[in-house]
């Protein structure tokens, strides 16, 4: 008889009934698990830098525990090995010593606190590795592609051997704070995928040559694993179900269900199906790949091996991994992201509350963070990485206001219901009828920004639980504020655009939001004067009619405010859709049918355009002095204070609203 | 304003042939540091070869994360030959990569090379200037190879510096 951990009835829950694949228990290995939920382990860099457990740490997988509601809970994968060469990220915890497992029993017993299953991740990251030593280890010794990682030279028999040992013994320590499943993590370019692929592993010994051979050391370590742990602790196994390296040779597709069937042979009790490496040149993750877009991946596995199959990747909502769980296409639905976003994700899934979801928005940003060596942090989460941090938990507040909020976007909406929250009379004003503000035309731009509704949906729907009242379709005057007079006034207006070509009467020069809502008349030959996300998803918008753009920017390089993990992706979009950009360069004049743009150097060149659309923003001072003049408490947020992106609205709210 | 092309693409153009020529005249300006600091016991042209030696290592990163094995092997030869004229091109050179007599074989001609005069200047053996760029070229290919688990080779047949008239550079793949 499988060994149930904690007992959880979802029978009376909304969202059992809604979703009844992903809360009926699955039996991994001799463990049942109650539901098909998983919080999969994620880097967040909160450790210290000698792999200790932080306070933050802990707090931070108490809150993903808790949402998974009685599921698999992961932490974050630990290194090994005393020299660090299996290090990727100055935050990540260790466990080459004894000495780690006090700290990681407090996360075990965090997770537990929660009635989740603690997952503990075995993961030396390889060619990926080496964070904060000169160089890393290997198979082989295969030259970095990407400059961001060190050089990584090739490990001796021996070293090979003491890194299945090392594999083992963290498993030992992993057993021994409390965790109730071990997970080996090979994927993405870390040191067992590097074993596994033809790309990276050239050797001659028993750890090399064809499919077999490059799986031996994997073999051996999930033996040793599953040695030390015992019948009653199921050991799995992260692999690429495709590692999308075709084009340096890397395993054809075929060779990685190979290592399925090997790892399963080998006793691996589940298998977490990924695709895609660091290196890969596709796209895998980003928010241009459409949802449930690699689940014929998992049913390929499903096809190829009987244990459990488990997957993330752009599986950010229940409704589809429900079905491919009835459709027997995968057995467990693993959330990375989608928790980071918002950690009670599932369990408002249970409740019946996805209306309250706040749904991540595939920027990426939270990985991006990582590899610059700096914490977790999320786009649209403000407290994520702060759940132990007082100051970004809302409390009571000791004087309740009347608040007057000035736009009903991102910004002011955030504001909104987390003063709400703490018990403020909350008004938001918005001259147009509906919320979203800026969101509402920048969600037109294509490849995936219709996502970015996601967020204003979420904060509409918080802004209405809280009590918040909506004056939609009502401009803000000084009549208006002298009338009302509340306590504070926070602005979240959104930007202003210049002025260009000396007349706000032109009819070539149209601003970006007016392009996207399809309120400004564009002509064939298009210049959009700004290279920053606006500018570029505006440009892609008008290319994909079949317009030849032109960005002219200041920025040194186009998109330079968008995370690096995704910018790649938009500089190939550009590419495609015939897009040129002049970046580090000024309009200098606009007459009848061209531009001239200036360089930073001095150099004027002709560009033909019949119109100039402004992504260009500034910020807006209209109703600040008219609120000064009052002596009413004034805060200005948002791109109203300085121009940026949705993230810094969203957390310029969420502070402004605990401190009101 | 209007803009006057002429005078715009003149400044341009001065511009960059300065920098240019830039280029050579550092790299001379630093090996003469180098020959300074090393001493009389190390020969100059072993100093000018690890300093190709290195920025050949160097230019190699940079070539792996733009070359595709996807596109074939011919494509990927031509377009690797096609990188190695660059760097003559980028340095203020003539040079172009095409198709050698046998499959797989890829020759790059440069008709026009900085170097030399730089180099005259400095009071460079000419001999180095043509060692130099062979084993430039020959560095950049060693991540290549190891990297796409191949083994390409580079020859150096004909060399301005030599009294040749034009460089001329033989890639194929080793059996």
């Amino acid at each position: 008889m499988a060994k149930v951990l904690f007992e959880w009835d979802y029978s009376s829950y909304p969202g059992a009934k809604a979703y009844p694949n992903l809360f009926k228990p699955i039996q991994m290995g001799n463990l049942m698990v109650p539901n098909r939920i998983k919080y999969a382990a994620t880097e967040d860099n909160l450790n210290d830098h000698n792999g200790f457990i932080t306070d933050a740490d802990v707090a931070y997988m108490r809150s993903r525990a808790e949402g998974v509601v009685g599921g698999l809970c992961f932490m974050q994968g630990v290194y090994m090995d005393e020299a660090g060469k299996g290090q990727g990220y100055v935050g990540q915890a260790g466990c080459w010593d004894d000495k780690y497992v006090e700290g990681l029993k407090r996360i075990a017993d965090a997770i537990h606190g929660e009635k989740a299953i603690a997952g503990f991740q075995l993961m030396d990251c390889g060619r990926v590795g080496a964070v904060e030593v000169e160089s890393g280890h290997g198979p082989s010794t295969v030259p970095q592609r990407l400059r961001i990682f060190k050089p990584m030279f090739e490990m001796t028999n021996a070293e090979v051997k003491e890194m299945v040992q090392q594999h083992v013994d963290a498993a030992k320590r992993g057993v021994e704070a409390g965790f109730d499943v071990i997970e080996i993590s090979g994927i993405v370019g870390y040191l067992i995928s590097n074993f596994l692929s033809s790309y990276t592993n050239r050797r001659t010994d028993e750890y090399g040559g064809d499919i077999r051979g490059r799986c031996q050391s994997m073999v051996e370590i999930i033996q040793g694993v599953k040695e030390v742990c015992g019948p009653d602790i199921p050991v799995g196994i992260r692999l690429c179900s495709e590692e999308l390296l075709n084009d340096v040779k890397g395993n054809t597709p075929e060779e990685s269900m190979e290592t399925y069937k090997i790892a399963e042979e080998a006793g691996a009790d589940y298998i977490s199906c990924t695709l895609g490496w660091q290196e890969s040149i596709f796209p895998v993750i980003s928010r241009d790949i459409p949802q449930g877009n690699w689940l014929y991946l998992a049913k390929r596995a499903k096809e190829n091996v009987k244990i459990p199959i488990q997957m993330a990747y752009r599986l950010f909502t229940p409704d589809k991994p429900d079905k491919a769980v009835a459709d027997g296409e995968l057995d467990i639905w693993e959330i990375c992201r989608s928790m980071i976003a918002d950690p009670l994700m599932p369990k408002k899934v249970l409740e019946g509350r996805e209306d309250e979801v706040r749904h991540c928005v595939a920027c990426n940003l939270c990985l991006a963070r990582l590899f610059r060596d700096a914490p977790m942090t999320c786009y649209i989460n403000p407290r994520c990485a702060h759940e132990h941090d007082e100051n970004f938990t809302p409390k009571p507040t000791e004087e309740e206001k009347e608040i007057m909020i000035v736009g009903a976007g991102p910004a002011g909406m955030e504001c909104a219901y987390v003063a709400a929250q703490r018990g403020h009379e909350v008004h938001v004003y918005d001259k147009i009828g509906e919320v979203g503000g800026t969101i509402l035309d920048a969600s037109r731009a294509p490849y995936g920004d219709e996502e970015l509704m996601t967020c204003v949906n979420y904060q509409k729907t918080m802004c209405e639980k809280a009590g918040v009242e909506f004056h939609l379709g009502e401009e803000v005057t000084e009549q208006l504020i002298a009338d009302e007079m509340p306590d504070t006034v926070v602005l979240a207006t959104g930007p202003v655009y210049p002025v260009i070509g000396g007349s706000e009467d032109r009819d070539d020069v149209v601003n970006v939001l007016d392009v996207l809502s399809g309120k400004a008349q564009v002509g064939e030959t298009v210049v959009v004067y700004g290279n920053r996300k606006p500018g570029i998803g505006v440009a892609l918008f008008l290319a994909k009619q079949g317009k030849k753009v032109t960005i002219v920017g200041k920025e040194k390089s186009a998109g330079f405010d968008i995370n690096p993990s995704f910018k790649w992706r938009y500089m190939i979009y550009l590419k495609q859709n015939g897009v040129m950009a002049y970046n580090d360069c000024d309009i200098e004049e606009l007459n009848d049918g061209e531009i001239i743009v200036k360089t930073y150097d001095g150099y004027r060149f002709p560009v033909k355009c019949d119109t100039v659309v402004v992504s260009e923003r500034e910020a807006n001072e209209s109703l600040k002095k008219i609120v000064q003049a009052e002596g009413i408490e004034l805060f200005v947020i948002g791109d109203a204070l300085v121009p940026r992106n949705l993230s810094s609205a969203v957390h310029d709210g969420y502070r402004i609203g605990l401190r009101i | 304003m209007p803009v006057n092309a002429e005078k715009e693409i003149t400044k341009l153009w001065r511009n960059l042939h300065n920098a240019q020529s830039e280029i050579c005249k550092t790299f001379y300006r630093w090996r003469e540091v180098a020959i300074e600091v090393a001493g009389p016991d190390v020969k100059p042209l072993d100093i000018a070869l690890k300093a190709a030696e290195m920025m050949g290592k160097d230019m190699g990163k940079n070539f792996l994360p733009r070359l595709n094995w996807l596109k074939g092997e011919e494509t990927f030869m031509m377009n690797l030959g096609r990188a190695l004229a660059g760097i003559w091109v980028t340095e203020g050179g003539t040079a172009m990569a095409d198709k050698g007599e046998n499959p797989g074989e890829v020759l790059i001609r440069c008709t026009r090379c900085p170097w030399p005069t730089a180099a005259k200047e400095f009071g460079v053996p000419m001999e180095e200037v043509a060692l130099t760029r062979e084993r430039l070229f020959q560095t950049i290919l060693e991540d290549v190879n190891v990297f796409f688990n191949i083994n390409l080779k580079i020859e150096m047949l004909k060399a301005i510096p030599r009294g040749e008239g034009e460089y001329l550079l033989k890639l194929y793949k080793e059996n």
